[in-house]
């Protein structure tokens, strides 16, 4: 994860805690959830080459992971034993201390208590086990969330991220059957996938403090736009290039025009969005009597590479999956150690010493929304493959789900804060969600409305702006 | 020197004169647009837009960037719901839905400001979330269009009268604003979406200040959606987002400012025809099946050029600070008044060729000359001799255009536009809609009866 900013008083690839014990405790660990993944595996029945695979990355990341909070842990305690006599005479007693120090804490417990006393009043079919455990569960994930979260200077949204993730996972496994089935997990990976690999752009442009709406049009328009490329007699492969060099160059528009315009980037990248949809379906209906709808062959590598059964070397994974991970993995590290990615933020935490530096605004600008584009039409391309079919429509969802992906895992839209790493938690968290509202039942309306209404609390616990009084 | 003359409402130079060139070229186009039900269905359909844009400004202008993406779902939020109930029979009378729809507005935005002031996220994720949460709900409520409007209201979406209760909530919103501009606490609103940390460190309750701007947004968002239900008659959960779009593109036309303190009604208003006349100069040419995907593409091209043009604004501040933009309105809505004419009386001339002298001359001639500001004698001309019409004409003319001038160069002085002059403009339109509403409908006296018993 990218939530670890190199900082000064610790070596930036700290990843290893300083008391041995607790590398000892952390590999026993790793090595008993992994052995517990490995037997569960073999007892599944899947085929042993990927039971190997899956264990071998499943307990690097766990290991690198809890090695990760220790550290946090181990040098928050170094911090705070400094300053513990500072610190000393501000708390105050009693009770009045108690709500003071966990006045959010107790009010959103409090919120959530009401809550569930009301359903369960209301609903009879509500008053199960389950339920009651998944409403304890929720407050444990508020305290945990709340008292915890506070340990980390840096993360924490990525933090809860995790930790909401991982309560998801629990509940929905608990609650639904076959939730942890291969192929529920292969698609909800897929999904996240799709909507990753369009949060690129979004979480480099927010890094910048702009916003790209002109995404969900992009993908639509390439998402047709490749087919009636094909459709021409193109061959696949140029046709596919020309969709990512089109979208790039459209992004490429969207970012020299919204340079001078800053604040209303949001707006122009509408208009762009609105602009290039409705041209490239007046291009597709020229002489085709479905009006917005293209239909055509897709190419079959383009359909292995996106489709359920795709597969990848052999494994009966989607390639898309994979280049996600590996998509992840570049501009995460691109974003922390490149000079590129230093200087964006740079730019996003405060544009006039930036410029001062000497940091071109306007390439760095320019840059982050041609790669937004271009990843929109990768996006586009990819869903057709998917989909075998072209409509301009299979963007809209991403109109708000990119920026609600980059806005729950804990990028400021402000910029100058957050990272990929941060927009993948989000994405999950999404994806995760979702499939657990399809899985009781729920219809998409209402998944839409349960999403609406947990951005605001997720960024509440981390993304609070200083009041006006500490700005003056 | 030259800086403090110029007016503080040049950014409105880029949609008034947008205006005049659509409006113009909507007439020549589509001549239908200057009859009584030209209008009444111009003013139906363009109402709810306006009153979101309103909406938005009204927020805009409290800065901080705020652009509430949730106007859209709101608004067919609010309709949904009025549908629902009337469906039910719970709420039907006019007074009863008019609370419910006003209700609704304000306590969203009222919700809306506290989460901003209290929980102190960016306005940008209230209003996503909001947006989320809200479309969401609405197909929860009405899973697809359907429903029936209150009865009182079903006669309203045919907009063959001018005078209809929409265009008195219109008058009622525009004048609302126009009054609250008079009151400190408007500027102390601008102040605050200029620079918030000046006005609080000057002592501006910038927390009742944000309040308050949200409760007048919710306000217009419940009229926006009331007038809305009357258009389509029934319920439609599916139109929020594209409500969203096109509100915030004609807040765009308008000029206002997106980061706050710069805005205005007449902005608004502005954008928002600006916007409703873009869609029917493309509805007049015949681009077959692409027909939708042509408008969105003028959309979005309108919108970056507009955005665009905003960055000339300071230039016209600094150039042409001596034209006010109440003059360039003036000129420009004399000249489109006159093809207005021009073209209305043109097909009364074509539907009236068995008679070529049907309509006498006088009757055109005082029609010109109603037009013309400051010019009383319009009535005893019937016995002048052709050359003679023509001099008066002239003269006439060249008074309105000295009468202009001298209010251009008030106006250019005096910094702001004047009640008065707001006033004189309504006046002006509101003689432009009798003069039609003579023309076409030869009986003008069911048109108070229709309005009062709307009321």
């Amino acid at each position: 994860m990218s939530d670890l900013s190199p900082r000064t008083d610790r070596p930036a690839m700290a990843f290893i805690p300083r008391s041995s014990f607790l590398v000892w405790l952390n590999l026993a660990i790793t090595l008993l959830i992994g052995g517990a993944g490995f037997g569960l595996g073999f007892a599944q029945g899947l085929s042993a080459q990927l039971v190997i695979l899956y264990t071998v990355i499943s307990s690097a990341v766990l290991f690198w992971l809890i090695n990760y909070v220790a550290v946090v842990f181990e040098s928050r305690r170094a911090a705070v034993q400094e300053s513990e006599t500072g610190e000393g005479a501000r708390s105050a007693s009693g009770a009045k201390g108690v709500w003071q120090g966990n006045r959010a804490l107790i009010i959103a417990m409090g919120l959530l208590l009401i809550a569930y006393l009301i359903v369960t009043a209301t609903v009879p079919a509500f008053r199960t086990v389950p339920n009651l455990l998944g409403f304890l569960l929720l407050e444990a994930i508020l305290v945990f969330a709340f008292k915890v979260s506070g340990v980390f200077v840096h993360g924490r949204s990525a933090f809860i991220g995790l930790i909401v993730l991982l309560a998801l996972i629990v509940i929905s496994s608990f609650t639904i059957p076959g939730f942890l089935s291969g192929p529920n997990i292969k698609a909800i990976l897929l999904f996240a996938a799709f909507l990753g690999i369009a949060c690129v752009g979004q979480t480099l442009v927010a890094l910048l403090g702009g916003l790209d709406l002109s995404i969900p049009f992009v993908i639509g328009a390439s998402n047709i736009g490749l087919l009636y490329l094909i459709g021409l007699g193109v061959p696949s492969w140029l046709a596919f290039a020309i969709v990512l060099t089109v979208g790039g160059i459209i992004g490429l528009i969207n970012g020299v025009l919204s340079y001078r315009l800053q604040g209303q980037a949001l707006i122009l990248t509408l208009g762009m969005g609105f602009a290039v949809a409705g041209f490239v379906q007046i291009l597709t209906s020229i002489g085709s009597s479905f009006s917005g709808n293209v239909y055509g062959t897709v190419p079959g590598w383009l359909q292995n590479l996106a489709a359920m059964n795709g597969v990848t070397f052999g494994l009966a994974v989607p390639p898309t999956i994979l280049l996600w991970i590996v998509l992840a993995v570049i501009v995460i590290i691109a974003l922390r150690y490149s000079a590129y990615g230093r200087y964006i933020y740079a730019l996003g935490g405060n544009r006039r010493s930036a410029k001062l530096v000497g940091v071109s605004e306007f390439k760095y600008w320019t840059l982050a929304y041609t790669i937004s584009g271009c990843f929109a039409a990768l996006t586009g391309s990819l869903l057709l493959g998917w989909s075998g079919g072209g409509f301009i429509g299979v963007g809209d969802q991403y109109l708000f789900t990119t920026l609600a992906a980059v806005v729950i895992g804990g990028t400021s839209l402000m910029g100058g804060y957050g990272g990929y790493g941060f927009t993948v938690i989000g994405v999950l968290v999404l994806q995760v969600l979702s499939a657990f509202l399809i899985g009781i039942g729920l219809k998409y309306e209402w998944q839409q409305f349960i999403f609406g209404l947990l951005i605001l609390p997720m960024v509440a616990l981390y993304g609070r702006m200083p009041h006006i009084r500490s700005q003056v | 020197m030259s800086q403090s003359r110029g007016s503080q409402n040049t950014y409105l130079l880029v949609p008034i004169l947008l205006i005049a060139v659509l409006l113009s070229t909507a007439v020549i186009r589509g001549p239908n647009l200057v009859s009584l039900s030209g209008f009444g269905s111009a003013i139906i359909v363009s109402a709810p837009l306006i009153l979101a844009t309103y909406a938005l400004m009204a927020l805009a202008v409290a800065g901080r960037g705020t652009v509430d993406l949730a106007v859209g779902p709101l608004l067919a939020f609010i309709n949904v719901s009025v549908v629902k109930l009337n469906g039910l029979g719970v709420v039907t009378s006019p007074l009863g839905v008019f609370i419910v729809a006003l209700g609704i507005g304000v306590l969203y935005q009222l919700l809306f400001a506290l989460i901003i002031i209290v929980v102190r996220v960016q306005p940008i994720i209230v209003a996503l979330s909001g947006f989320l949460a809200l479309t969401g709900i609405n197909l929860v409520i009405l899973p697809r269009p359907g429903g029936v409007a209150p009865d009182w209201m079903s006669s309203w979406g045919l907009g063959n009268t001018i005078f209809s209760p929409v265009l008195l909530m219109l008058v009622i919103a525009t004048g609302g604003w126009l009054l609250f501009t008079l009151t400190s606490f408007y500027g102390n609103l601008r102040m605050m979406g200029y620079d918030e940390r000046a006005a609080y460190t000057s002592g501006v309750r910038i927390n009742i200040v944000r309040i308050g701007a949200h409760v007048i947004a919710g306000l217009f968002v419940g009229l926006a959606a009331i007038c809305y239900t009357g258009l389509i008659a029934s319920g439609d959960p599916t139109q929020g987002t594209t409500m969203t779009l096109t509100a915030v593109t004609a807040l765009v036309l308008g000029g206002i400012s997106l980061s706050g303190g710069r805005g205005g009604v007449t902005g608004a208003l502005l954008g928002a025809l600006n916007l409703f006349l873009i869609g029917y100069v493309l509805a007049t040419f015949n681009f077959g099946a692409v027909q939708a995907f042509v408008t969105q593409l003028f959309y979005g091209l309108i919108l970056v050029l507009s955005l665009l043009l905003t960055l000339l604004v300071p230039i016209i501040g600094r150039y042409v600070y001596f034209i006010s933009p109440f003059a360039a309105f003036m000129v420009l809505g004399s000249i489109v008044a006159g093809i207005m004419l021009q073209v209305s009386t043109q097909t009364t001339y074509v539907a009236t060729s068995t008679a070529p002298v049907a309509v006498p001359a006088a009757d055109v001639l005082g029609r010109y000359l109603l037009l013309l500001p400051g010019d009383p004698t319009g009535a005893g001309l019937p016995s002048f001799s052709p050359l003679l019409q023509v001099l008066f004409v002239l003269a006439a003319v060249l008074l309105a255009i000295t009468f202009t001038i001298r209010v251009t160069v008030a106006e250019a002085l005096s910094l702001r536009l004047g009640a008065f002059l707001y006033a004189f403009v309504s006046a002006l339109i509101l003689l432009l809609f009798f003069v039609v509403a003579g023309q076409s409908q030869p009986l003008p006296g069911d048109q108070p009866a229709s309005l009062g018993e709307q009321r």
